[in-house]
């Protein structure tokens, strides 16, 4: 029986602490920022390695995004990821999660399908948390949502999974193929193998799909095809550490911390 | 606990090729006497040390580790100094370490420091656009081709919150003294010392590649680092034809000194002892210019613990050693904290952030009433320098 | 719209927090959550009944159903609202929300396509006050499911957590200033549904676990809440809770550096703080409870 094919969705960020908002268009300034592969993918994809370093099988990247995404993606083939697709085309751009997860859909399917697609919980950039759902519905399969551990049973094609809830987990289990996301800090990604290095860098092909490359759907596709809107942007006031200190007597102190963390507590 | 030489072993060809060929022949002189294990200070700390004479046989034979043992290394080179044979065994760990890199057997945690490195340039997981934050807006201009020195801060001084305080108090001695430099602000890269000592050669080579076109870029000459890790790796570790000029701070501060641009005159009432990183000590000689910065200043009284410069007891934090645990008990710096304590100094001066980190620490479990300073912070003090600023 | 196995005895409830019509759906499958069966029985509700807006709790499996069904009803989904108003002069449904580690608000609308769904982050809208005097309508519908329509099973679940510092939501968290009393920020995380964590001092001095220690050689955590409590705040102990979405800082030195990486600092004792804290929630627990 041959391994585990699974595909990972990785996407590319930048860095939150260098984005701002420009104060006189009212947009998003990411000029200065540096990227980073969303760590909940770094996650994802690890989590792939660790079934292929026990089930064998293979892991394909994929990935919605400019063309400046493809060197982090040949990253994740220095970590051990086989092949890597990279979906770019301005017909692309402005996607929100519905035309984000049809497109990632189509791509999944373009690959020729798979045993387990692997995403990232949310990304820190949009960090909706939608396009794993979105996926599993455009491809009509399972998805199990909020994963922090995994386990395959390849003979009986199950996969059994923890799921992280607000208060404790829950064991799941489901048939192959599948969409699971993963939580943050799951697992600790493993760094680059340079024994794959210079193949990963300079060998290994990345494949760049445009829309027309897979006949897609152009009611789906990018700004278009969104049905939300961003009406506005702004910087968030609660962006730095606040660093407000509270006085009074302990009392005081007390009922005015309760009064700032009220929706954080969770009385139980 | 039964060691792999002890039992019947399966010798693996390919592993002792790939070893052989890493560690350049290296290993081979060691005729095992032993006295490695013997000056090794884990045999200080822990009931059962990682045998370190028996690391070297396993590695002559081509056994792979398994027990975790090369980790251990503080890379402190006690051990060295001592070795009638001349065996690089602290290089022999970090290529017993890069080779377990290759083979995907690393402890857990240290993936995550390298990924620090790779993302932000640092190992502490701290955003490069904080980098210049220990100035605490104090204005600390960039650097120019014409300046004396380049101020090489390095990563802890520049993140970490106690070895900013060094930092600052280097940047205001420099000031005091009138040296002109500058520093590569948020564009400054990590040196590689976390790679180095990790044992991720590989790594190591494209952080030192970037540098090297970096610092050309700039035009740096005399580099002047705040950590002797950093001053290591650039003095040791880094192609010298680009007239990169690496001077530790102690170094350059003893210079300085000599050229009397840099005088102390009020008197600074305290009894020092010095504590060598090995880093500096006995990876590089340099044991006099912290010696001659402190007896520099009036009324600082210098002692010596009674295990000094060649036979310094290592803090514990080099070889990566920062980035791994190591049991309360088990902390050479209980015992470097002790010997200080035993000489009645009020200041344990040590001129290595990551000796700070560690000597300080213990200097919580036992409650002393001794101060850990860095040498730098002893001359600002000396000049009066952040007496209001810090 | 209420679904689930047993959930009765809830529309009363939401009729008195405010709602005029309760639909419930009832069927064996529907408890406990898995998305397939809900997705499916909620996708025919709002078939059937057009609503113009559908909300939905962005808890957990809030936005595991919100992500399947607004891709089966092809209509936008607002994640995690922090404010919901609707626009005077277009009528449409903004929702705020947040994206770049929480650095940017951004509205959201979903101009041309129903129902505007959205999730809205729990704790950000007070709770009404119920008022049992309340009268509305309650629909009991028909609820057809059968177990091909659920793909996922749910096994078995569980509230206690282990110890897992890493996953923790909330973190109360003691350092070397707490002098090995642990006993009231436990109260205090059992009081808050929270996870207790420490300093690497505090480990040391064996008051709490090795698996508690967070920090550079600990875990790194990521909680949304951390009580720091008589840390002096290294940064090998600052790199472990950076991530936090809000850090409350108790320490008697208003020199510490913790200070410099809170949102929240009181210079203070911690037990004379702890104390009224702990108080202040038992109380408010009683009152919910009577
Ligand atoms: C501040 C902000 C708020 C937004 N709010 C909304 C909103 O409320 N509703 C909405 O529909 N859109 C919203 N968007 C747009 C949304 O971010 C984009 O549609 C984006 O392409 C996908 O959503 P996400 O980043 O939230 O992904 P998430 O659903 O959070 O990502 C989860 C996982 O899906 C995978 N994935 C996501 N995108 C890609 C990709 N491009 N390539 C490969 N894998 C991927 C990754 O594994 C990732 O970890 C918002 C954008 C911003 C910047
Ligand atoms: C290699 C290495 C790795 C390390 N890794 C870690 C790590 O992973 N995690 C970690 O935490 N540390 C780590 N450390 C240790 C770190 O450097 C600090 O020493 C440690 O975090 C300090 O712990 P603390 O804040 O509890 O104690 P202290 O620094 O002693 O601080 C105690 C604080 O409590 C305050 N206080 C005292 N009494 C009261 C009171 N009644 N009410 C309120 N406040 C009070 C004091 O003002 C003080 O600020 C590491 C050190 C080294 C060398
Ligand atoms: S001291 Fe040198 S020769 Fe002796 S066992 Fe150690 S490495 Fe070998
Ligand atoms: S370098 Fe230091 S820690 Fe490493 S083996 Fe030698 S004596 Fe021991």
């Amino acid at each position: 029986m041959p391994g585990l094919h699974t595909i990972v969705c990785l996407k590319v960020v930048p860095k939150s602490e260098e984005v701002s908002v420009d104060p006189e268009t009212r947009t998003l300034d990411r000029g200065n920022a540096r990227s980073e592969i969303n760590g909940q993918d770094m996650n994802a994809l690890e989590a792939a390695l660790d079934l292929k370093d026990t089930y064998g099988g293979r892991i394909t990247i994929l990935s919605m995004g400019p063309p400046f995404f493809e060197p982090f993606l040949r990253l994740g083939l220095a970590m051990g990821a086989d092949a890597a697709y990279l979906m770019s085309d301005r017909a692309f751009g402005g996607a929100d999660t519905l035309a984000t997860s049809y497109t990632l859909a189509a791509g999944i399917k373009a690959i020729g399908g798979c045993d387990l697609v692997l995403c990232g919980e949310e990304s820190s950039d949009g960090a909706t948390a939608q396009v794993p759902p979105g996926i599993a519905e455009w491809l009509d399969l399972p998805q199990i949502t909020y994963v922090s551990r995994v386990q395959v049973m390849k003979k009986a094609r199950l996969l059994r999974a923890r799921r992280q809830l607000q208060s404790g987990y829950e064991m799941v289990e489901t048939l192959l193929p599948c969409v699971l996301s993963v939580k943050l800090g799951i697992n600790e990604p493993r760094f680059l193998d340079f024994q794959r290095w210079e193949w990963a860098m300079e060998e290994a092909p990345v494949t760049v799909w445009t829309a027309a490359d897979l006949g897609l759907d152009e009611g789906y596709l990018g700004l278009p095809g969104s049905p939300t809107a961003v009406s506005s942007v702004g910087a968030a006031p609660s962006a730095q550490r606040r660093g407000e200190f509270l006085s009074g007597t302990p009392q005081e102190e007390a009922q005015q911390l309760l009064e700032r963390i009220r929706p954080l507590v969770r009385l139980s | 606990m039964k060691r792999a030489t002890d039992e019947a072993i399966t010798l693996d060809d390919a592993y002792w090729e790939r070893l052989m060929a890493a560690t350049d022949g290296a290993i081979a002189p060691c005729f095992q006497c032993g006295v490695c294990t013997a000056a090794c200070p884990w045999g200080l700390l822990q009931d059962e040390p990682a045998n370190v004479r028996q690391i070297l046989r396993r590695a002559q034979l081509g056994i792979p580790e398994s027990d975790g043992a090369i980790w251990w290394c503080a890379t402190c080179r006690a051990c060295e100094v001592m070795c009638p044979r001349g065996v690089p065994i602290a290089e022999v760990m970090l290529t017993l370490r890069n080779l377990a890199w290759q083979d995907g057997a690393v402890p857990k945690g240290l993936s995550s420091v390298l990924w620090s490195l790779h993302w932000d340039g640092n190992p502490w997981r701290r955003p490069p656009s904080q980098r210049e934050a220990w100035t605490k807006g104090a204005e600390v201009k960039p650097f120019e081709p014409t300046d004396e020195i380049l101020y090489y801060v390095g990563c802890t001084p520049s993140y970490d919150n106690r070895s900013q305080k060094v930092a600052r108090a280097l940047a205001g001695v420099l000031n005091a003294a009138g040296v002109s430099f500058g520093t590569l602000g948020e564009r400054e890269p990590c040196c590689g010392d976390a790679a180095y000592g990790l044992g991720q050669h590989d790594y190591l080579r494209q952080i030192i590649a970037a540098n090297v076109k970096l610092f050309a870029e700039a035009g740096v000459g005399t580099l002047v680092a705040v950590s002797p890790h950093c001053y290591d790796m650039f003095l040791n570790h880094y192609p010298r034809e680009n007239g990169l000029q690496p001077l530790h701070y102690t170094q350059y501060l003893a210079q300085l000194i000599d050229e009397e641009r840099l005088r102390f005159q009020e008197p600074l009432e305290a009894k020092v002892t010095f504590h060598d990183a090995c880093y500096l000590g006995r990876r590089n000689d340099v044991y006099d210019p912290p010696r001659q910065v402190l007896a520099a200043i009036p009324g600082v009284t210098l002692v010596e613990m009674p295990r000094n410069r060649e036979d310094a007891l290592c803090c514990g934090g080099g070889g990566g050693r920062m980035w791994m645990e190591t049991a309360a008990e088990e902390r050479f710096a209980n015992l470097r904290v002790a010997d200080a304590a035993e000489t009645g100094a009020d200041i344990l001066a040590t001129a290595c952030p990551h000796c700070i980190a560690c000597l300080e620490d213990s200097l919580k479990l036992a409650g002393s009433p001794m101060r850990v300073m860095d040498v730098a912070e002893v001359a600002a003090a000396a000049l009066g320098i952040g007496r209001s600023a810090q | 719209m209420l679904l689930g196995g047993d959930v009765q005895p809830l529309a009363a409830e939401a009729i008195a927090c405010g709602a005029d019509t309760v639909i419930l759906a009832e069927h064996p499958l529907l408890e406990p959550y898995t998305t397939d069966p809900q997705t499916k029985v909620m996708a025919g509700l709002v078939l059937e009944h057009k609503p113009d807006m559908l909300l939905l709790g962005a808890t957990p499996n809030g936005r595991d159903l919100a992500g399947r069904l607004a891709v089966r009803l092809r209509t936008g989904l607002t994640a995690d609202c922090t404010d919901l108003t609707i626009d005077e002069k277009s009528g449409l449904l903004v929702g705020e929300v947040t994206g770049f580690g929480q650095g940017i608000l951004a509205t959201i609308e979903c101009p041309r396509h129903r129902p505007q769904m959205a999730t809205v982050r729990p704790g950000v809208f007070t709770r009404p006050q119920p008022d049992p005097s309340r009268q509305g309508d309650v629909r009991l519908v028909p609820v057809e499911l059968s177990e091909a329509d659920q793909r996922v099973r749910v096994l078995r679940r569980s509230t206690s957590k282990g110890v897992d510092i890493t996953q923790a939501e909330r973190l109360v968290v003691g350092g070397r200033g707490v002098q090995g009393d642990f006993a009231l920020l436990r109260k205090l995380a059992r009081l808050m549904g929270a996870d207790v964590g420490a300093s690497r001092v505090a480990v040391d001095q064996g008051w709490v676990g090795h698996d508690r220690m967070i920090g550079q050689t600990g875990s790194i955590t990521r909680p949304k809440l951390a009580i720091v409590c008589g840390v002096s705040g290294a940064t090998q102990f600052t790199v472990g809770i950076q991530d936090a979405e809000t850090v409350v800082a108790i320490n008697s030195d208003r020199e510490a550096p913790i200070f410099e990486t809170a949102d929240y600092c009181i210079v203070d004792d911690v037990f004379q703080v702890l104390a009224p804290l702990i108080d202040a929630l038992e109380r408010e627990k009683a009152g919910k409870k009577g």
